[in-house]
């Protein structure tokens, strides 16, 4: 199953609560764990990922959100000895799962050997921040309002492996722009080669029936 | 479960570190309705979100489908007058596992329905077998709403004087098969393939209509059973009395007799679950859900109450079981005023509303059916191609073709075996839905359950119960009386052990080469 995952969000807060929006727009499984019990009916209201209500550093608490099934986990408070420890503890429990850890602070490769990936989020800001400053130049994210510019890579068996753009009926509210490369805008007659990458312009409400289509 | 490379190169879609640096601003968040979805057969444009009334119509409208207008006669034979204890009764017990839907689609947010809450907490056999069992209800569902369809169809023809009376009419002789069809089932296999079709190629789903084509139906039946009222007194041999109920339980039957009867009509019932596939599309879910299922649930039970108290007031219980799917036609014919304009017979319009509700109740479990199927591929229960929506059409094509040919299989079957066999299946999956909730009560406490059933857990034990006794009963009466859906049924069975075991053989052989032609063995004519 490339196209479908199970992933766990550690913290409902700032990030962990976008995190979850975007997941499930993908069509992604989403459970988040929350400590506060305001935050968790909040994401409830959200509706968009099931929801456990207690302090994921607690074996009792992240035993309840299925790891055996889970193919990722991300650890997204703002403490990173809180993310840290919810990592360490997955590596335990469900070697398999990959984990995500989010940092306070630029970390360099020092969590490499605990973790399969380290993010932090503040050189979004910053990144956020300067393209505000100098609005000539902007980092693609940046670009758009909602929409998301997503390079797609095209998996083997996926519905519009092999087809060309004119076979293919895209949703609503998507686009492909180009191959990865970039060398060239895409038309009816660009083929969606499978094992290669293509940049696509989404609506977040069709990301899912996109991601189906290219993903399988 | 079985790809693990890191995010980055698995999802294909750019790193995990990548998206979550995008900014939102805050209040996006909360105006996100989610609302296009491949599980819905892909709506492709945005929907508008669902209010509590259109929740409350899609459960009322999937649920006055066919089940009364088709099994109405069949209960009424079972069971004579108390065929009117027997919905009742049925609507009491399906409440039961109605809490239990409430609480599941309340906390989790999944449109897969029943399938989908079942997959979050048990292991990959359960799940898989209750995917097996409600895909194969609604499929057989669809194969006895189109044998609903075609006789009231007929009869509409035959009110009209277009054709001879439904009896009357003779077999078709079709050129290119050697046997004649019978017309009903003739009739029956197009409104599968039509519908089929539609929805194959077409993502135009009810959607916005369900409300519309919900308000007809119900409408139907209100002149339907105020004129059955109103003949009361009437003096003529079909007016409405009491009388008609006395004895309730005639010669021969006794109050154990409904027991059967319930389990043949359960199906008149299922329905309301499809509001949980729906969920992510209506606002304030985890309040209008719960409420949408009692709602739905109870005008059900008060309208089905009130048509049954009329059927068999007029016609009388053997009246009602002679005319078989055709029972509440044939009573309207019998006391609605004729010589009306344009549409002349009154009669004509209950007929009408039976066609219209088994139409539309077959376009629901099509549509369901095929979601089930689409569900399990997305989970790898079942080919991952089931899972996949088609290229040009934005439907899941693959799931619905195969979702077809069960149901243009069960046409051939008698309407009562096909009815036995989908409620045999419901009561089942029922069953596995209020375990569900105990299973999650149990392992996972700290849940967020935003709606949580009174009395915990008293309604989902006693669900378990009383759909295990009306499956024992039904499974002891169809051994007794219906030894092909008894056979069918163990032998869908049996075929779901071996698609299970077939399947985890297959990917243990293409999982290690990850993916490489996964599926060129299964090509089903998607390349056009």
């Amino acid at each position: 199953m490339d196209g479908n995952f199970r992933v766990v969000v550690a913290g409902g807060g700032r990030v962990g609560r976008r995190a979850a929006h975007m997941l499930d727009d993908r069509g992604h499984d989403v459970v988040v764990v929350e400590r506060d019990s305001e935050r968790a009916d909040a994401l409830s209201d959200d509706y968009v990922a099931t929801v456990i209500e207690g302090d994921a550093t607690r074996p009792d608490i992240l035993e309840q959100v299925g790891l055996d099934r889970a193919d990722v986990v991300a650890a997204l408070t703002s403490q990173t000895g809180t993310n840290l420890a919810i990592c360490m503890m997955v590596r335990e429990l469900s070697p398999d799962t990959q984990t995500v850890v989010r940092t306070e602070r630029e970390s360099g490769e020092e969590f490499d050997r605990f973790v399969d990936e380290v993010i932090f989020p503040e050189r979004a800001g910053a990144r956020a921040a300067v393209n505000a400053i100098e609005p000539d130049v902007s980092a693609l994210e940046d670009v758009t309002g909602e929409l998301d510019i997503l390079e797609v890579h095209v998996a083997d068996g996926a519905p519009v492996a092999g087809k060309s753009l004119d076979e293919v009926a895209l949703p609503h509210g998507s686009l492909v722009v180009s191959d990865a490369a970039g060398d060239m805008l895409a038309g009816p007659e660009t083929v969606l080669h499978p094992g290669e990458s293509y940049i696509v312009a989404v609506e977040p409400t069709v990301v899912d029936e996109v991601m189906n289509l290219f993903r399988g | 479960m079985t790809s693990h490379q890191a995010p980055k190169s698995s999802n294909g879609v750019g790193s995990l570190a990548q998206f979550l640096d995008a900014e939102i601003p805050t209040e996006q968040l909360t105006i996100w309705g989610k609302s296009s979805q491949v599980m819905s057969g892909g709506e492709r444009a945005p929907a508008a979100e669902l209010g509590l009334l259109d929740a409350t119509m899609i459960g009322m409208g999937a649920m006055i489908g066919a089940g009364i207008f088709v099994l109405t006669g069949l209960a009424a034979e079972i069971s004579g007058p108390a065929a009117i204890l027997v919905f009742m009764l049925n609507g009491v017990v399906t409440a039961f596992t109605g809490l239990s839907y409430a609480e599941l689609a309340a906390a989790i947010p999944k449109s897969g329905g029943g399938y989908a809450f079942v997959r979050e907490i048990f292991d990959d056999l359960p799940s898989f077998v209750m995917g097996w069992m409600l895909w194969f209800a609604y499929m057989i569902a669809g194969g006895l709403y189109a044998l609903g369809f075609a006789p009231n169809f007929l009869e509409l023809l035959h009110v009209y004087g277009v054709t001879a009376a439904p009896g009357e009419v003779g077999a078709l002789a079709i050129p290119l098969v050697p046997v004649a069809i019978p017309a009903t089932v003739g009739l029956a296999l197009v409104a599968v393939s039509f519908l089929v079709a539609l929805n194959a190629v077409s993502t135009a789903a009810s959607g916005s209509a369900e409300t519309l084509f919900t308000i007809v139906k119900v409408s139907i039946l209100v002149v339907f059973v105020a004129f059955g009222f109103l003949s009361a007194g009437g003096g003529g041999e079909t007016s409405f009395t009491f009388q008609q109920f006395d004895p309730l339980f005639p010669d021969g039957t006794s109050a154990v007799s409904i027991l059967p009867a319930m389990g043949l009509t359960f199906i008149a019932f299922e329905g309301y679950d499809l509001i949980t596939t729906v969920t992510e599309e209506v606002e304030n879910p985890r309040e209008n859900i719960p409420r949408a299922i009692f709602y739905s649930l109870g005008a059900t039970v008060v309208v089905y109450a009130l048509v049954v108290v009329v059927a068999i007031g007029t016609l009388g219980a053997e009246g009602l079981a002679a005319a078989g799917e055709a029972g509440i036609a044939a009573a309207a014919t019998s006391f609605m005023p004729t010589g009306l304009p344009i549409i002349q017979n009154g009669g004509a319009l209950i007929v009408f509303g039976a066609v219209f509700s088994t139409l539309t109740a077959l376009n629901a479990v099509v549509i369901a059916s095929s979601r089930v199927a689409f569900s399990m591929g997305r989970e790898g229960q079942l080919l991952p191609r089931f899972g996949n929506i088609h290229h040009r059409y934005g439907t899941p094509f693959v799931a619905i073709l195969a979702s077809a040919v069960v149901m243009l299989g069960s046409v051939v079957l008698p309407t009562k075996s096909a009815g036995n066999m989908s409620s045999l299946f419901f009561l089942l999956s029922f069953i596995i839905v209020n375990g569900a909730v105990i299973k999650l009560r149990r392992e996972r406490p700290d849940m967020n359950r935003p709606y949580k059933m009174p009395y915990y857990p008293i309604p989902a034990v006693l669900g378990i119960v009383f759909n295990a006794v009306l499956t024992v009963v039904l499974i002891v009466y169809l051994v007794r009386t219906d030894p092909l859906a008894v056979g069918l049924s163990v032998g869908w069975i049996l075929l779901g052990v071996l698609a299970y075991y077939g399947l985890r053989t297959y990917r243990m052989q293409t999982v290690p080469t990850d993916s490489e032609s996964t599926d060129s063995s299964i090509g089903e004519g998607d390349d056009d």
